[in-house]
């Protein structure tokens, strides 16, 4: 089974690295991908600047969900405003449910409460993906937020069910746990370049995801790598700095594949700026590398 | 003659994740003590590259470890660990040791407080607070930890004293909650109009969780509040540079512009703005070959990125490129010429 067969299987994927890592286009390129194969995918987003709509060549979602091509979407989510419509929702007297998100000590438990942002953008996701909601989707893609580590969002529901047993959030989260749990419907995709601390990073996380989560991730995929110098065997500033550029890149995924023999893809730099064209351009050398 | 790269006292290293920040603060470091400088580099997440070459490990996680300079200069290099921060700090400001083992042993202290949001930006700035009472140093250059939202680091000493001050907080304080428990609990919440966002939605234990967790902190607030607006001040004087690091290319200028607005905003002082890893145009000369093409895309790209930078920004702010290097510094050596490098840059 290649990965790509692998991820049509999956309900919800989340793709994670560390920021500037090419986490975004690579977000936008499994996206294509699954869309092409006829799932309806949903791309999640977490910033107050986006950037996925760049890379589709889309409207700025805005928080709204924006379509990008046949079978895909994109969405800009605001935890803090999907936590307020949890609360509506619960609360049924308006006036109350008003007087709750409106009060200061309500914000500084959204800001303080460890998990619930993580938890908030996750059960999204997940309540996206009920066979009640419309539009139906099939596939849900995270890209998961550039700060922290994405075990800790991983774990957030987890912890959070725990922590709030009894109350309908804990109910929330607690479901959502066992969702992400289930290794049938869920994946992780991380992302990396192969430079030395994305790739400590990225071992770091393997090893966390597998101990604490018992996660292990769908694959691995190495963005940005830069090429073998094909002609001139010639010296030059140049051609020395790509060598040594190449010759880092390929140490770096030597030693993740001592920690890593699950699948890995790697990626080249491409001379094409953040934008559809690139996205599509990585998916067809994707689609060559998973073949 | 450092190019107004070490003016500050305190030279606070920001930018987003993944643009050299860490290895450029610590050539800043060795050349301040190069320059006579009793130096102090702060850290959070150095490659194992990058330690090597400074001879540090996680001894200095604890207390400042003495680089060995052969050419002299005095650099100390202290590691920022926040869940060790925090928990010393309850050493420092619990009144006893009863008072300090009933956080540790809080089941929210424990899964979560290492998590809080911004916690690890508000540790980086107590430890360097530590660090400055000691007075040990002319110079501190400190790494901040990566964050994609400026405001965080920023925020972080406002914050806590938002939460110290929080009604929330007050709230948890009241002497009802004495010897009365639960019954107690659920009547004063729902005098408030929030019994129904704490018993139905949160869960009531996760509430007393909390409650308890503010009260065994409490002995530590005041403490706190002070440094808090301390390390504030600390952040704004006139002898406190804030340096942007970012990555080259137009899709990084977003970024940075964010950053320099709400540092301006806040009236924190601006130091220059460095950016890393701009590639070098080979030249028409070099030839043809897909990787040189390559190169020539990345080397315009980082210039248009660099044009856009210096037209939103323009003179007096002084805007530094730093050439991507075939590898990274991985000795005292070739740290010493990137710094060098930088100095030179400067000053064109």
């Amino acid at each position: 089974m290649t990965a790509l067969d692998r991820l049509a299987e999956r309900q919800l994927v989340v793709v994670t690295g560390k920021g500037g890592v090419g986490k975004t286009t690579l977000t936008a390129v499994l996206g294509r991908l699954m869309a092409r194969r006829g799932r309806r995918v949903l791309l999640l987003e977490v910033d107050p600047r986006e950037s996925l709509h760049q890379a589709l060549g889309t409207e700025p979602s805005g928080g709204e969900v924006v379509p990008a091509g046949a079978g895909l979407s994109i969405q800009n989510l605001q935890p803090s405003a999907v936590i307020e419509g949890m609360v509506r929702e619960k609360v049924p007297i308006a006036y109350l449910a008003h007087k709750i998100t409106q009060s200061p000590a309500f914000h500084q438990f959204v800001e303080g409460a460890p998990g619930l942002k993580e938890t908030a953008l996750l059960g999204h996701a997940y309540r996206v993906l009920q066979g009640s909601h419309r539009p139906r989707t099939d596939l849900v893609i995270v890209d998961a937020p550039a700060t922290g580590h994405s075990a800790t969002m991983l774990a957030a529901p987890g912890l959070l069910a725990q922590a709030s047993e009894g109350g309908h959030l804990g109910d929330m989260a607690s479901d959502l746990a066992a969702f992400l749990a289930d290794a049938s419907r869920c994946g992780v995709v991380l992302a990396t370049l192969a430079e030395e601390m994305p790739i400590q990073e990225t071992l770091e996380l393997i090893e966390l995801l597998g101990t604490n989560l018992e996660i292990r991730p769908d694959f691995v995929v190495a963005n940005g790598l830069y090429p073998v110098l094909a002609s001139a065997p010639g010296r030059g500033s140049a051609k020395d700095l790509l060598r040594a550029r190449r010759r880092m890149n390929e140490s770096e995924l030597d030693r993740l594949a001592l920690a890593w023999d699950g699948p890995l893809l790697e990626l080249p730099l491409l001379p094409l700026d953040r934008g559809p064209a690139l996205v599509d351009a990585l998916a067809r050398l994707f689609e060559a590398a998973d073949a | 003659m450092s190019g107004g790269l070490l003016d500050g006292r305190l030279v606070v290293v920001v930018g987003a994740g993944g643009v050299g920040k860490t290895t450029l603060a610590a050539a800043l470091a060795l050349g301040s003590a190069r320059a006579g400088q009793r130096t102090l580099a702060m850290t959070f997440d150095p490659s194992l590259r990058l330690k090597d070459a400074l001879g540090v490990g996680e001894a200095a996680k604890d207390e400042p470890v003495r680089v060995r300079l052969s050419g002299g200069g005095q650099l100390d290099v202290a590691l920022l660990d926040a869940k060790r921060t925090f928990d010393r700090l309850i050493r420092t400001y619990a009144p006893d040791a009863a008072a300090a083992e009933r956080i540790f042993s809080n089941r929210f202290y424990q899964d979560m407080a290492g998590n809080l949001a911004g916690i690890l930006e508000y540790m980086a700035m107590e430890r360097l607070f530590e660090m400055r009472a000691l007075d040990r140093y002319d110079r501190i250059i400190l790494d901040t930890p990566p964050t994609r939202q400026a405001l965080d680091f920023l925020q972080a000493p406002e914050r806590m004293m938002n939460l110290v001050d929080s009604k929330a907080i007050r709230f948890a304080m009241d002497p009802w909650w004495d010897g009365k428990g639960e019954k107690n609990l659920a009547f004063r919440l729902a005098a408030k109009g929030a019994l129904e966002l704490s018993d139905r939605l949160i869960g009531r234990r996760f509430l007393l969780d909390v409650v308890e967790f503010i009260r065994a902190f409490a002995p530590l607030f005041d403490g706190f509040r002070r440094r808090a607006e301390e390390v504030r001040d600390l952040l704004k004087v006139n002898t406190t540079r804030f340096l942007l690091v970012t990555g080259p290319g137009p899709e990084r200028v977003p970024d940075a512009m964010f950053f320099l607005r709400k540092l301006k905003e806040s009236g924190h002082h601006l130091g220059p703005i460095l950016v890393n890893q701009v590639h070098p145009d080979p030249g028409a000369e070099a030839g043809q070959d897909r990787g040189l093409d390559l190169l020539r895309f990345l080397a315009g790209r980082d210039q248009r990125g660099l044009a856009l930078l210096r037209s939103l920004f323009p003179a007096p702010q002084r805007i530094i490129p730093v050439g991507l290097e075939a590898l990274p510094p991985s000795d005292l050596g070739s740290l010493e010429r990137l710094f060098n490098r930088l100095v030179t840059k400067s000053l064109e």
